[in-house]
């Protein structure tokens, strides 16, 4: 019997790369943007009018990929039930080095957070994106607007990365296999998602 | 600010509108020394013409008509970049040389540095710059090129009225107080680079009566993107944080061995 059960099929994981491709090359691209501390990372693209036309286009493919990539796990993103209640007074064990067990279906309360976050952020970005793209077709204030909260969930989403980065990595040991290959060790399951391990494993028998 | 700027040095305009007689010879001055073609425009029932200030239009007189007991009396206004002190454009712009302060306190440009991210048109208190087709900013630069061979701007040459005097703008300052004159962004922003006598109140221009850089704009610059670089350092720093105190969450690895299909 395999020790191994799988998390994301193939497509799920290379929909998930393609955002996060996207996303860092926008990083890179819109850093100079950001602010004039950061106009170095302009020549990474051969100045900034490349810049603005690689974070154009890297907009519009993160754009697409990430809310096809939310419409796909929407069932499992967007619905809290008690279990997950229960998480999110415990704060899933993750401020303490306490043994905490959780009935967890195929995503806990953050995981489904950022999701949420993270679709939000893009619808966000992707409009207040259009309206700095052709600033003079627009009212001078929704530009302005846009400059803002542009800035603003950027700063949001990169805090949301860095923590996502370290929970599906060092933060617990076993996870990151799901997004490379797909599988994960059932033990790993069992911890993390038994709600998830025990439906998936009676489905497939 | 990153820059400072020497107001005792400091070059600018004095514009004292009541001598205006809306000739427009600043217009076409400045069109002639800057090579820059001709608007088509439209008649709009007024004489104020061309409507706008556009790519290839650095100044014009605005044509403000106003009505008193029956009778029609023009107010005019030169408009165009007022070189403030502290410029909206500069903060934001993202491309070193772009926009950039000379030593006699202008606000200048170099088109070949602009990178066309048109921040500078969302960042000006008053609307001025304009990008044309070749997607690059363009303003008044007080005829740098003039100025600097120690002429006076194309515009204030033209002007027969001595309505736009130029100079060092602490002396034009001086002389339009020992006048009397009522002066407009004598210490907004840092002291705007183009100083008007105005004959009424700001709003009767369509000037704001204390102009500063758009509230969303210092937002985004002064507070979004320092707190930002402090999330960015801050995230980072408390999930390393977070492994050598608590830790990550190991699964065992010993039951590994029974695993498979007994639960």
């Amino acid at each position: 019997m395999s020790n191994y059960i799988e998390r994301f099929s193939t497509s799920e994981r290379v929909l998930h790369w393609i955002v996060t491709a996207s996303f860092f090359t926008l990083l890179l691209s819109g850093l100079g943007l950001y602010s004039r501390l950061f106009t170095g990372y302009f020549t990474f693209f051969g100045g900034g009018q490349n810049a603005i036309l690689v974070h154009k286009i890297g907009g519009v493919i993160f754009f697409f990929s990430s809310l096809y990539m939310y419409f796909n796990h929407k069932k499992d993103v967007s619905t809290f039930d008690e279990d997950d209640k229960e998480w999110v007074t415990k704060q899933g064990g993750y401020l303490s080095r306490d043994e905490a067990h959780f009935n967890i279906g195929k995503y806990n309360p953050g995981q489904k957070l950022f999701a949420l976050y993270v679709a939000a952020a893009t619808v966000v970005l992707g409009i207040t994106g259009v309206f700095i793209w052709m600033p003079v077709l627009f009212p001078r204030w929704i530009v302005q607007l846009s400059l803002l909260t542009h800035g603003l969930i950027f700063v949001g989403s990169i805090m949301f990365v860095i923590v996502h980065v370290y929970l599906a990595t060092i933060g617990n040991p076993g996870t990151i296999g799901s997004m490379l290959y797909g599988d994960v060790k059932k033990n790993w399951a069992k911890k993390h998602h038994p709600k998830w391990y025990k439906e998936s494993t009676t489905e497939n028998h | 600010m990153a820059e400072t700027i020497n107001q005792a040095t400091r070059k600018g305009f004095l514009v004292d509108t009541s001598r205006c007689i809306g000739c427009r010879s600043c217009q076409v001055a400045c069109k002639q020394w800057n090579k820059l073609e001709a608007d088509k425009t439209s008649n709009k029932g007024t004489f104020e013409n061309p409507r706008d200030l556009t790519p290839a239009l650095y100044n014009r007189i605005k044509f403000i008509e106003k009505e008193t007991s029956g009778a029609i009396s023009w107010l005019f206004f030169n408009e165009r970049c007022m070189h403030c002190g502290d410029a909206g454009c500069m903060k934001v712009c993202p491309s070193p040389g772009a926009l950039y302060r000379t030593n006699d306190g202008i606000v200048a440009y170099n088109k070949d540095k602009c990178i066309s991210c048109k921040y500078c048109v969302s960042a000006c208190p008053f609307n001025i710059p304009r990008y044309g087709t070749d997607d690059k900013v363009s303003k008044c630069n007080l005829c740098l090129d003039r100025i600097s061979g120690g002429m006076v701007p194309a515009c204030a040459k033209a002007c027969p009225t001595e309505t736009l005097k130029y100079g060092k703008r602490s002396d034009l300052i001086a002389k339009a107080k020992g006048a009397k004159k009522a002066l407009y962004g004598e210490s907004d922003l840092n002291g705007l680079g183009v100083v008007y006598a105005l004959e009424g109140p700001p709003e009767q221009y369509g000037l704001p009566e204390n102009p500063s850089i758009p509230l969303s704009i210092f937002l985004w610059k002064d507070v979004i993107k320092p707190l930002g670089i402090l999330g960015f350092w801050g995230s980072i720093g408390a999930m390393l944080l977070h492994y050598v105190t608590i830790g990550p969450k190991n699964i065992e690895d010993d039951e590994e061995g029974k695993g498979g299909g007994h639960e």
